[in-house]
């Protein structure tokens, strides 16, 4: 039996297929568009495809992220917040605290000793302290969003963006530019921003082992920023971007049983 | 046979009103097609879901048509005063004259919703300097000075001290504008100094005999006013005669709520109870009606439990609400998400409580005053919800802060902490506009991830 999950996100839909061991059959990524949910049908022909099967052998869909709502060939629908502690907790048992940064949101998820979710915070009122503010500098800066990272390495004093608004520190990095502050100084000062904006967001309520998911985990550099700033280690998860969807697909099977 | 138990659209409601009136229905005064209050302006009801038995069209229409029995209490002579802030302890006074109708401005807060921002009340506060770092209750401002909600009053009353910081501001603007207020003082509730014998107060709280005497000669000094407007002496003997109706209105409504809160299914949507639970604090300037509208409300939550019918299913989530919310909305979205109302907070369970027959009557009232939840602290607050919520076996919390109200921003942590540390149960907390389209999803998401929690929670 085949059991898909799916992760309809903000900026990307994610699609994973498992066998009832969990094993994962197929994935597949997306970027999102206006319409949500033949982009997600689409997606998940194409998984499906790719390893070798027919939908019809497909148990059971489950679909997660902003979007869930509008996929109607869903079997359920789940929260994300759910989703990512269980595709945490299907990798590392042991988790306690989920920082999942995605494109238009952010989400710090707590657990107890047992593995249910305790309780949540989320920040999606505002691009700071998300992947969009990762974006609006790419754009700005003119360098390729994976090769963020690789620049804020290089960085030798981090640029101090004060601006907690995402459309007021583009006034600002404009203004750095205009004073002659490096490129490497100003991602590296965007990313200690969102990572301050996520401790804000956790305040003191963090239990170890602490897992980064979603999308920004995969920008190089982010996790050690974050673990500096809120002063805990940090595990990236395995695969981040796709946390919500492997959790998406657990869910299915568990509606199998 | 079993009611057949929905919540319907608004035209659905026109499709059922028809039916029922074929069948006879009989209407009150105020009653009619709900849909002829979106005519004039209430477009939010086009986006809300309604219990479709007839009393809560009668709740709605009640509701829904309190200017017009303002308008008419003006015309027939009788003295219109306008009790703010208190949350149900001047009324109890003001109505024990027998030509006096009193209201409560601030419940202008939800025309920006019921209107969806239509009216432009927010924009007139925002002309006047009362901004969106205000509560939404500044919508009142804009009432005031628009004209178009309420007749202006005869008398205004409002209290300030231990308050709303931001209802003492939006008031002070209001004064400042040449609409002269009776202020009275509330003062912080306090327990009984070291060796000083307390006095109980309604709610279980206890404090110290000089608070009450402080309140008492306030309301003393709020009845001589009320008496010059009225050309009328209040005797104790009226005033008695005024605590007992509001008190048979406290008992209904507290009947409402623990069979509601209790019942295995639900006998009444969220929303329909939070119109009524707010009756208590202003009688919808009806105080006689409000018992019949109650009335209607309880025979039909009575027999929809002996008949072991009700909305949602059995398996909702059990929410304990905390702040009424701006958007009105956010009460269907709950149940839409799966959850269920077994218990709220609204601000004033003080006004919940029976008013103390065994003192005189001013003293019983100063002592209903100072059992507001605002007038004390934030942790005597947490200490009543936790207690209500382990009666009411609520199974998660949801506080609901009121933007830019100032006492939001302390006391939800507070709450919050106690409930957790306490009983063990998550806890939400949101921030909802007057309209929340813009965030909807998100609160979707939110609401939704609560009542998964507690679903697990349940399986474990």
């Amino acid at each position: 039996m085949i059991f898909a999950g799916i992760d309809s996100g903000s900026r990307a839909i994610k699609v994973i297929l498992i066998d009832e061991e969990r094993r994962i059959l197929g994935s597949g990524i997306m970027d999102q568009g206006v319409r949500q949910a033949a982009l997600a049908s689409q997606l998940l022909k194409q998984t499906v495809k790719q390893i070798g099967a027919i939908q019809e052998e497909i148990a059971s869909i489950l679909a997660t992220g902003y979007g869930r709502d509008a996929l109607e060939f869903a079997d359920e629908t789940v929260t994300e917040i759910t989703c990512h502690a269980q595709g945490v907790l299907n990798q590392i048992p042991q988790a306690r605290t989920i920082i999942d940064i995605g494109g238009e949101d952010s989400k710090l998820i707590r657990l107890d000793a047992d593995g249910r979710v305790r309780d949540f915070m989320m920040n999606d009122r505002c691009a700071a302290g998300t992947g969009r503010f990762l974006e609006v500098v790419s754009r700005q800066l003119e360098i390729d969003i994976q090769n963020l990272g690789n620049n804020a390495h290089l960085a030798n004093k981090p640029a101090v963006i004060s601006s907690m608004c995402v459309v007021f520190a583009e006034t600002e990095i404009l203004g750095l530019l205009a004073s002659g502050e490096s490129t490497e100084n100003i991602i590296a000062g965007v990313q200690m921003s969102i990572a301050s904006r996520i401790a804000s967001m956790a305040g003191r309520q963090i239990t170890e082992p602490v897992i980064l998911t979603g999308g920004v985990a995969l920008i190089s550099g982010m996790a050690q920023v974050l673990e500096k700033t809120i002063g805990h280690q940090i595990t990236v998860a395995e695969n981040p971007q796709m946390t919500g969807a492997m959790g998406a697909a657990i869910l299915a099977s568990h509606q199998e049983e | 046979m079993k009611e057949d138990i929905r919540q319907i659209s608004l035209l659905d409601w026109d499709k059922n009103y028809a039916r029922l009136k074929r069948a006879g229905l009989k209407d009150p005064f105020y009653g009619g097609l709900l849909s002829r209050h979106v005519k004039e302006g209430d477009l939010r009801l086009l986006r809300l879901k309604f219990d479709n038995s007839p009393e809560a069209l009668n709740l709605w229409n009640f509701l829904l048509t309190e200017e017009e029995r303002l308008k008419a209490a003006r015309q027939n002579g009788k003295k219109i005063v306008g009790t703010m802030k208190d949350l149900g302890t001047v009324p109890v006074l003001a109505y024990a004259f027998s030509n006096v109708v009193a209201f409560y401005p601030d419940g202008a807060w939800w025309i920006p919703c019921i209107m969806e921002l239509s009216a432009g009340l927010l924009s007139i506060a925002d002309s006047i300097g009362i901004n969106d770092s205000f509560c939404p209750v500044r919508a009142m401002l804009g009432a005031f000075i628009s004209g178009a909600h309420f007749p202006i009053p005869d008398l205004l009353i409002c209290s300030t001290g231990a308050t709303c910081d931001d209802f003492s501001a939006i008031a002070q603007r209001l004064s400042g504008l040449g609409y002269p207020i009776h202020w009275w003082e509330i003062p912080h509730r306090h327990p009984p100094d070291l060796g000083e014998s307390g006095v109980p107060l309604p709610g279980g709280f206890q404090t110290s005999p000089a608070l009450v005497d402080h309140v008492k000669s306030e309301l003393e000094g709020i009845k001589i006013s009320l008496e010059a407007l009225t050309q009328e002496t209040l005797d104790e003997k009226k005033l008695l005669a005024s605590i007992e109706v509001s008190n048979r209105i406290r008992k209904y409504l507290n009947e409402l709520r623990r069979l509601t809160f209790t019942a295995n299914l639900c006998p009444l949507p969220a929303l329909e109870l939070l119109i009524a639970e707010m009756l208590a604090i202003h009688f919808c300037s009806d105080r006689e009606e409000t018992m019949h509208v109650l009335e209607g409300l309880l025979y039909r939550v009575r027999k929809r439990i002996a008949t072991e019918t009700g909305f949602f299913n059995r398996d909702a989530v059990r929410i304990f609400w905390v702040n009424p919310v701006a958007d009105l909305s956010v009460m269907n979205l709950l149940e839409d998400c799966g959850g269920r109302i077994c218990g709220t907070e609204y601000l004033f369970t003080h006004a919940l409580d029976e008013i103390p027959t065994d003192s005189p009557p001013i003293e019983a009232l100063a002592k209903m005053a100072l059992a507001d939840p605002m007038v004390g602290s934030a942790s005597d607050r947490a200490k009543r919800i936790c207690r209500d919520m382990r009666s009411f076996g609520s199974e998660a919390m949801i506080i609901s802060k009121i933007p830019g109200a100032s006492h939001c921003a302390l006391e939800g942590s507070i709450i919050a902490e106690k409930i957790r540390r306490d009983l063990n149960l998550p806890v939400l907390e949101i921030e909802v506009p007057p309209v929340c389209d813009s965030i909807r999803t998100s609160l979707r998401t939110r609401l939704s991830a609560l009542i998964e929690i507690v679903k697990q929670r349940r399986k474990n």
